[in-house]
């Protein structure tokens, strides 16, 4: 791997567009979008459903691949990788947490947090004793072995965290977090984002709640496709709400 | 390294997933690999049976000789409707015995075989029907069997005509009853009612193909044609040392052709028979049927596969979101390709198991209840559990690689 410079991004967007093709129609879902997030980065990306931001999500996450710009991960291209290559990538460098959990549900929690491992080829023990911290480090040391219909909706997403920071990715990223909990729940999830943000993880957050991008120190937002602001979490948040009601 | 530690990490994953998902579905999972016991259970009983049948088959065959061939003036086995030449064939006699224990250099015995259905008797008990055989001494070197007690016949016995006699084993134990071998030798006996005197017995034979090879009684070929006339046409028995049975059929049949003055553009008038004769028709008749089993088990296997590829089709259907998950955490199209050809392969071979316990149970319970016989081999096993593993990869291809095209992006987002 490439050893960057501390002032070097770890994530830089060029240009990105991705085009659709929806019958006829050339969907333009992303275009022409150039950010970049420093290490240690807490961001949210919102905006409404349609602005493109599951798009900018997928592509970030390397479950999608632009249709023109370039995306560098540590200075890394991955336009032009091969499929096992963005596979690979994703179980090195990307923790997702998504809306549903997203668990397996026949595994336990231990087995659902040691998977990234086991498909990084990680020694049994090892694999193992990782997740054990990860599962006690988002608190839930007394829970390892607890199916996830055995758990409440905030801890299946405290799992899910932990099987997103067990393989310590350059980036954890959120997709709706906590739009399946109560607000309380919620909150108690988007506290643990905070607390990974001053342990140094690298965070992108998507939502469409203007309530949880105000809580981080930076916020995009996207519309048709378009970043229209770019700031202080609040700030943005703040311009999302007349705009939201009057979209 | 890391590359042959992940690749073992994820098949032993893919099987815990494969057992995880069978468990998960038990009824669903017995109900897909029925077709495949069911196919395999024919197959491995049938297999079982047939191969009993054969080893059985094989063993009566082997009291013929294998290094052995036999001069006959008719062919065994013939089954085709030429049996008039054979009639007409002048009968063989000395001359060619003579001619072969002369000149052939490959023979390592040579006896003459020719024999009459006759009485036995021994004071009041009387057997009917005993096969009496007149040879020479080289009978056992050339047909093989052992003397139990006493001697076998000597060339003496032969020059001399004398009135000896070895018996089989059968009709030692019904004219003599409860007497110690050694007690029998030099006892007396009736053969066609003139008096023989028992100089040896032989070890228990067996029998071939149905025939008792026990009740007999050998006596020397120049006796027995003193008490049943010396036209009759008689076999025989020549062995080869071994690896040289080929050398052997062309010298005897250029030495036959020559004392039996056979024209060059003649055909030979006699036949060198030999064991195979019967391993080959017996062989073709149960060649036929494993192949109608063999075809029988596919078509099963086939029907169980679709089974299997039925069942994986809905599998991978209602895991979609699992494969989506797996594939953003890391897994390579190639892995989730094998989680599936692994599972496929785990259930058809978990029936292919049932299978083929329960085909050489049918086997066991056949050869106990029927005269026929049954052997389990290691190979017939293999068959089993292997056939049903790549009916299970096979069937399980298309699924798998289905699972493996799916896009992460629309399975995550599958509902």
């Amino acid at each position: 791997m490439i050893s960057p410079t501390p002032e070097a991004p770890l994530l830089a967007l060029a240009g990105i567009t991705r085009l659709y093709q929806v019958g006829s129609e050339t969907v333009r879902a992303l275009d022409e979008v150039s950010f970049e997030v420093r290490r240690g980065e807490w961001l949210a990306v919102v905006g409404q459903s349609g602005s493109g931001k599951s798009t900018l999500m997928n592509i970030l996450g390397c479950l999608d691949t632009p249709t023109a710009g370039t995306y560098r991960i540590d200075g890394r291209d991955v336009r032009g990788l091969e499929d096992h290559e963005l596979a690979d990538l994703r179980n090195r460098a990307i923790g997702f947490v998504f809306q549903t959990f997203q668990l397996l549900p026949r595994s336990t929690a231990l087995a659902n947090v040691e998977l990234p491992l086991v498909y990084r080829g990680v020694p049994r023990r090892e694999r193992r004793a990782r997740a054990e911290g990860a599962l006690r480090s988002v608190g839930l040391a007394d829970r390892m072995h607890h199916r996830p219909n055995e758990l409440s909706g905030g801890q299946r997403q405290r799992v899910a965290i932990a099987r997103a920071l067990v393989g310590e990715p350059a980036l954890l990223l959120a997709d709706e977090p906590t739009g399946n909990l109560d607000s309380a729940t919620g909150d108690e999830i988007v506290r643990l984002f905070g607390e990974l943000h001053q342990r140094g993880h690298t965070i992108i957050l998507v939502t469409h709640e203007p309530r949880l991008a105000a809580r981080c120190p930076r916020a995009i937002r996207l519309m048709d496709g378009h970043i229209v602001a770019d700031g202080a979490g609040r700030e943005v948040a703040a311009l999302g709400g007349p705009q939201a009601v009057t979209a | 390294m890391t590359g042959a530690r992940r690749a073992l990490a994820e098949a032993l994953e893919a099987v815990r997933i494969a057992l995880g998902a069978l468990a998960g579905h038990r009824l669903r999972s017995a109900l897909t690999t029925l077709g495949i016991v069911i196919g395999v259970t024919t197959v491995i009983a049938i297999v079982a049976i047939i191969q009993g049948l054969n080893r059985s088959f094989e063993a009566q065959v082997q009291v013929l000789g294998a290094h052995t061939l036999y001069v006959d003036k008719w062919k065994w086995l013939n089954l085709s409707g030429d049996w008039w030449q054979y009639r007409n064939r002048r009968p063989i006699g000395q001359p060619e015995l003579q001619a072969i224990l002369r000149e052939s250099r490959l023979a390592v015995a040579a006896a003459p075989s020719t024999w009459s259905r006759a009485t036995v008797a021994r004071g009041d008990r009387e057997l009917t029907s005993v096969a009496v055989n007149g040879t020479s001494s080289e009978y056992l070197a050339a047909n093989g069997g052992a003397v139990r007690a006493g001697r076998f016949l000597v060339e003496g016995d032969a020059e001399l005509a004398r009135p000896s006699a070895v018996l089989g084993t059968d009709v030692v134990d019904q004219l003599f009853p409860g007497t110690e071998p050694e007690a029998v030798v030099g006892q007396r006996i009736l053969v066609s009612g003139k008096p023989f005197q028992v100089v040896g017995l032989m070890e228990k034979r067996g029998r071939f193909l149905g025939m008792a090879l026990d009740n007999n009684v050998l006596v020397p070929y120049t006796t027995f044609r003193q008490l049943f006339g010396a036209r009759r046409s008689i076999s025989i028995a020549v062995a080869a040392a071994p690896g040289k049975l080929g050398e052997l059929e062309d010298e005897l049949t250029s030495i036959l052709r020559r004392v039996r003055r056979v024209p060059p553009d003649r055909p030979d008038d006699f036949t060198l028979n030999r064991q195979e004769q019967f391993l080959k028709v017996y062989q073709g008749l149960t060649g036929a049927l494993y192949g109608v089993a063999v075809g029988v088990g596919l078509i099963t296997l086939v029907v169980g596969g679709i089974g299997i590829m039925n069942i994986m089709l809905v599998s991978v259907h209602e895991r979609t979101r699992e494969i989506g998950v797996r594939r953003a955490l890391g897994a390579r199209r190639s892995t989730i390709l094998v989680q599936f050809l692994v599972e496929s392969a785990v259930v058809a071979a978990l029936g292919g198991a049932l299978g083929t316990g329960l085909g050489l149970a049918a086997a066991q319970l056949v050869a106990l209840a029927t005269p026929l016989a049954a052997a389990v081999t290691p190979s017939a096993v293999a068959l089993g559990l292997g056939f049903s593993a790549v009916t299970g990869l096979a069937f399980g291809s298309w699924p798998a690689w289905r699972a493996a095209r799916l896009d992460p992006v629309e399975a995550l987002r599958w509902e």
